[in-house]
This record gives C-alpha cells, sequence and structure tokens, in this order.
C-alpha cells in the first residue's frame, strides 16, 4: 500500500496542555487569599462578639460548635437539600438542553418557545415561589417546580447560543457528506454545546443553591432552607451563621467539582494564559 | 457571450459534472452568467479565477447545497439540489480550511464522514486509520487537532474526504493556506492519489501554478462566473520551462483581462 502514500514527512507536534498542574497552580495562587479573608472574616466577628450580644454577632466559637451539631445531627436535612439541588438541576439541564437545541434546529417553532423562555427568564423568582404554594401541596413538587422554572431557561437560552455560535465552516463540512439531522445533532451540535452546558452550570449552581435554600423556607418543613427558617423563629443567628458557613463552603467545592469534570470532558481544548 | 467549454465528453458517455447554460444571482447580485462547462470521468479539472468570480457558487451548486437561478446541474446524471441525499458517497470536499473538528482526535476526524455514511464503527476506524497510513500521520491519530501543525491538519482534511471513496473530489483551494514547499508536496500526493483510484477532480484555484501542476484541463473564469479560456496542459508544459512560462501568461492575461 506504500507506493501511493503522501510523502509528506511533517513530524512536529506542538506542545499539549496539560490540565492538571495549571488547576493546581490556580488554586495555590488563590488559596493564600481566600486563607486571609476568611481570617480576617472570623477576626471581625470575633471583635464584633466582645461588643455586641450573641444573638446579634455569635462569636466564631459558637459557631463552630453548630456547625458541628448541624454536621452530626441533621445530616439527613442537608442530604435532602442536596438531592433537591441535585434533581432540580439534572432536570433543568435536560430540559433547557432540548428547548435550546429545538430553538437552535427548528427555525418554524424558534420563536415560540424563545418567546416563553423569554417570558419566564422575566418573572421574579419569589412570584413563582409564591404560584408553587398555590398550586401544588407537595412540598417536594413545589420545590422542584420552583427550581425547574428558574433554572430552565438558563440552559435553554445558552445552549441556543451555543447552536448560533457554531461556525458555518463545521456544518457546511459536516453537510458535505449528506447526514441527515439525527447525525448533525450526533456528530456536530451536541458534542459543541456540551461546552456551554458546563458553562451555565458553573454560572447557575451558586445561585440555584441559593434559590433551593429560599425555596425550602417557603415551601417545605425539611431541608436546610427550613432549618434556616427554625433558626431564625429562635432568634438562634448562631445556627444561621452556622448554615450560612456551610453553603458557602458548599457552593465553593460544588464550583471545584464541575470544574474539574468541565476540564476532563473538554480536555481537547487547549490551555490559553493570557499574560 | 461568453465562450463555451469546447471539451468532448468521453465517448458520449454522461460526464461527471455537467453545469449547462448556468445562471445565479443572490438578489440583483449575479454571481454566474451563462456559465457551462463538464468534468468527464477521471478527469482532474482546475478552476481559475480571481476573488469574487463565483468559484464558490459554483461549488456549492455542484454539492447541491442551493439550485441555479437558470440553467441545469448534473452530477453523475442526478440534480444534486433535489437528489441532495442520493448523492452520499458520491461527492466529498477538501475545503480551504481543514475545518477538523476539535473535540474529535485525527482518527476520529477521518471517520467521521464514513459514520455519517453508517459505515461500522470498527470498519470505519480501520479505514481511517489506513488513510493517515497514506497520509503519514499515523503517529498523530490519537492527537487532537490544536496539536497538528498546519500542514497536518490539511492533510487529516484530505484524509477525511478521501476516506469514503467518493467518485468525485471537490478541492476547494485547500492547498492556498499551507506554506510553498508543503503544498507542492502535498498536491502531487493528492493528485496521485486522485490518478491511482480514477476519481473525478474539480479542483479550485487562484494559483496558476498549481492549476498547470495538476489539471488536465484548466478553466479560467471571469467575474460574474463565465468562462474566459479552456486550456489543457500537456506533460510537456509542465516539465518544459519556457512552454510552462508561455501558458502561465496566457492564463495570467486571460485573468487579467478581466480585471
Amino acid at each position: 500500500m506504500k507506493d501511493y502514500s503522501m510523502s509528506t514527512q511533517e513530524t512536529s507536534v506542538t506542545p499539549t496542555g496539560k490540565s492538571g498542574p495549571v488547576l493546581l497552580r490556580v488554586f495555590n495562587q488563590d488559596r493564600f487569599a481566600g486563607l486571609v479573608v476568611v481570617a480576617l472574616i472570623i477576626l471581625a466577628l470575633q471583635i464584633a462578639s466582645q461588643f455586641a450580644p450573641h444573638y446579634i454577632a455569635p462569636p466564631p466559637v459558637l459557631i463552630a460548635e453548630k456547625l458541628w451539631t448541624q454536621l452530626t445531627s441533621l445530616w439527613d436535612e442537608i442530604l435532602i437539600t442536596l438531592l433537591r439541588l441535585a434533581i432540580a438541576l439534572a432536570f433543568a439541564m435536560l430540559i433547557g438542553t432540548i428547548l435550546g437545541i429545538v430553538m437552535g434546529m427548528l427555525p418554524r417553532i424558534r420563536p415560540y418557545v424563545r418567546s416563553l423562555v423569554v417570558i419566564d427568564t422575566g418573572i421574579p423568582a419569589l412570584s413563582w415561589m409564591l404560584i408553587a404554594v398555590f398550586w401544588f401541596r407537595e412540598p417536594e413538587i413545589r420545590i422542584f417546580f420552583i427550581m425547574s422554572v428558574i433554572l430552565v431557561p438558563f440552559y435553554a437560552l445558552n445552549v441556543f447560543d451555543g447552536i448560533r455560535s457554531l461556525p458555518k465552516e463545521w456544518l457546511e463540512m459536516c453537510e458535505s457528506f449528506r447526514p441527515n439531522r439525527w447525525q448533525v445533532l450526533r456528530y456536530l451540535i451536541l458534542p459543541h454545546i456540551i461546552a456551554y452546558v458546563f458553562s451555565t452550570t458553573r454560572s447557575v449552581i451558586g445561585y440555584a443553591t441559593r434559590m433551593v435554600i429560599f425555596a425550602e423556607l417557603i415551601a417545605s418543613a425539611v431541608g436546610i432552607g427550613a432549618q434556616m427558617g427554625l433558626a431564625q423563629a429562635n432568634f438562634d443567628i448562631a445556627s444561621v451563621f452556622a448554615w450560612t458557613l456551610f453553603l458557602v463552603v458548599l457552593n465553593i467545592f460544588s464550583q471545584f467539582l464541575v470544574a474539574l469534570l468541565e476540564k476532563r470532558v473538554l480536555r481537547y481544548r487547549p490551555e490559553v494564559e493570557v499574560r | 457571450m461568453s465562450p463555451q467549454s469546447n471539451a468532448a465528453i468521453q465517448n458520449g458517455e454522461e460526464p461527471a459534472i455537467l453545469l449547462d447554460s448556468i445562471n445565479k444571482s443572490f438578489g440583483s447580485v449575479v454571481a454566474i452568467e451563462n456559465l457551462s462547462f463538464h468534468v468527464n470521468k477521471g478527469e482532474i479539472v482546475s478552476f481559475l479565477g480571481r476573488t469574487g468570480a463565483g468559484k464558490s457558487t459554483a461549488l456549492n451548486l455542484i454539492m447541491g447545497n442551493f439550485g441555479p437561478t437558470k440553467g441545469r446541474v448534473r452530477v453523475m446524471g442526478m440534480d444534486p439540489n433535489k437528489d441532495f441525499k442520493k448523492l452520499r458517497q458520491t461527492i466529498s470536499v477538501g475545503f480551504q480550511t481543514d475545518r477538523l473538528l476539535p473535540w474529535r482526535t485525527t482518527v476520529e476526524n477521518v471517520e467521521l464522514g464514513l459514520l455519517i455514511l453508517r459505515e461500522p464503527k470498527a470498519q470505519a476506524r480501520e479505514k481511517a486509520l489506513e488513510w493517515l497510513d497514506r497520509v503519514n500521520l499515523t503517529a498523530a491519530a490519537n492527537l487532537y487537532p490544536h496539536e497538528l501543525s498546519g500542514g497536518m491538519r490539511q492533510r487529516a482534511s484530505l484524509a477525511r474526504a478521501l476516506a469514503i471513496d467518493p467518485e468525485i473530489l471537490l478541492l476547494d483551494e485547500c492547498f492556498s493556506q499551507l506554506d510553498h514547499v508543503t503544498s507542492q508536496t502535498l498536491r502531487a500526493d493528492v493528485s496521485e492519489v486522485i490518478r491511482k483510484y480514477n476519481k473525478t477532480c474539480l479542483f479550485i484555484t487562484h494559483r496558476i501554478d498549481d492549476a498547470i501542476e495538476m489539471a488536465d484541463r484548466i478553466l479560467v473564469l471571469g467575474a460574474p462566473a463565465r468562462l474566459l479560456l479552456e486550456e489543457s496542459p500537456t506533460e510537456e508544459d509542465r516539465t518544459d520551462r519556457d512552454k510552462f512560462r508561455i501558458l502561465h501568461d496566457k492564463i495570467a492575461a486571460a485573468l487579467g483581462v478581466d480585471a
């Protein structure tokens, strides 16, 4: 077979960007600043607790004790919140991606779906929460509904944007093989929009955490939000601080996990660092 | 009235590509005006024209991406626009830019067309690896496009176009982004593969040298796309420096007349 080989000998390969060390480097750079800020907050709380009553400014030690109690005895409340968050995020990701694809691939339906999504983004989260209380009796359904209607538009609009930004050259290349619509979706659009799904998840995960807590506060008797409501009713500000601290750590950790997963799934992308 | 292609249709058999009195307008802009030519099976025809001469419009008509405003386009006897799906595996395109998908490795990019043609996965991989071997990219099979040099990317792109074993290969200035040496070597290699497998090739370029070196027939287009000159370079034209220069100047003059 070698007799008709293309003879061009070119073996140079540009260096591969390694993902691991970059992540580690960013973490190291940010870690010092983060630790300094945390130390300053603890110090400020400690100083404030010397001058204000503990129901306004609890000392850090009391907050730590409350946090320990929550982690050891209220883990089921934490688990419920995490489950609600995960299920709602997964559902919103699925439905939002489907709506984004519908908008991107079906021009006739696009204006209707887009209008629906845009109207949804204009409705305040609080309105959805109150509507959910009227419409549904079951707290789980209420929370699921609230989370879904709030999160779906983020995915739908970002995925739609992703499809719109698909380079025309790639589409022409793919169409030169005369694929059907399913093949265009499978080989071109789905792999292209994965990056958009990840960036949406990174952007909304903090917002989603806040929303699930808010929804639990309004619409449920179990979960971290409900526990925070209970702490407020009991003038237990140390517990509120402890839950808040937990949520901050949870948010940072979940962002880190998504970023890690994103790095792995999108490993084909070259590392670019702006000096 | 622009001249019509006067090359004979081989043995009276249906040409691989036929454009008959084609007009194509986009709104008030006329891209192609009364263009007629054909490409016989197994022939390499080069399309030469300045930027904006409507070469890409003609290519899109042949690919079936849209139909003509007036006239008749036939590819292997079929209307490429109306019979779009029927021409699966008949036409393949080597583009100006490599258009490799960044999330697919080199071998996955090469097998893309085969997978779209519903070739079983294992068979598609085997064929893709064979083509990577032919273009000397075996070592880069599992690298992503951003890890390849420009020449390697373009070779992978050509391997992708050839892997589906098309009857007609359309090359749209696919060597123009490469440096002279790489371009020359790759062009010779592709030309060899096309002749070895008796493929039909329509090669769009704006480089006169490329056209003379590669084509059996050269069609020079003016703007809007209409035939200005048709030449059939001989082996002597390619090897004899003086003859090469004479042909080169003749084509350049034709292009200059249009300027």
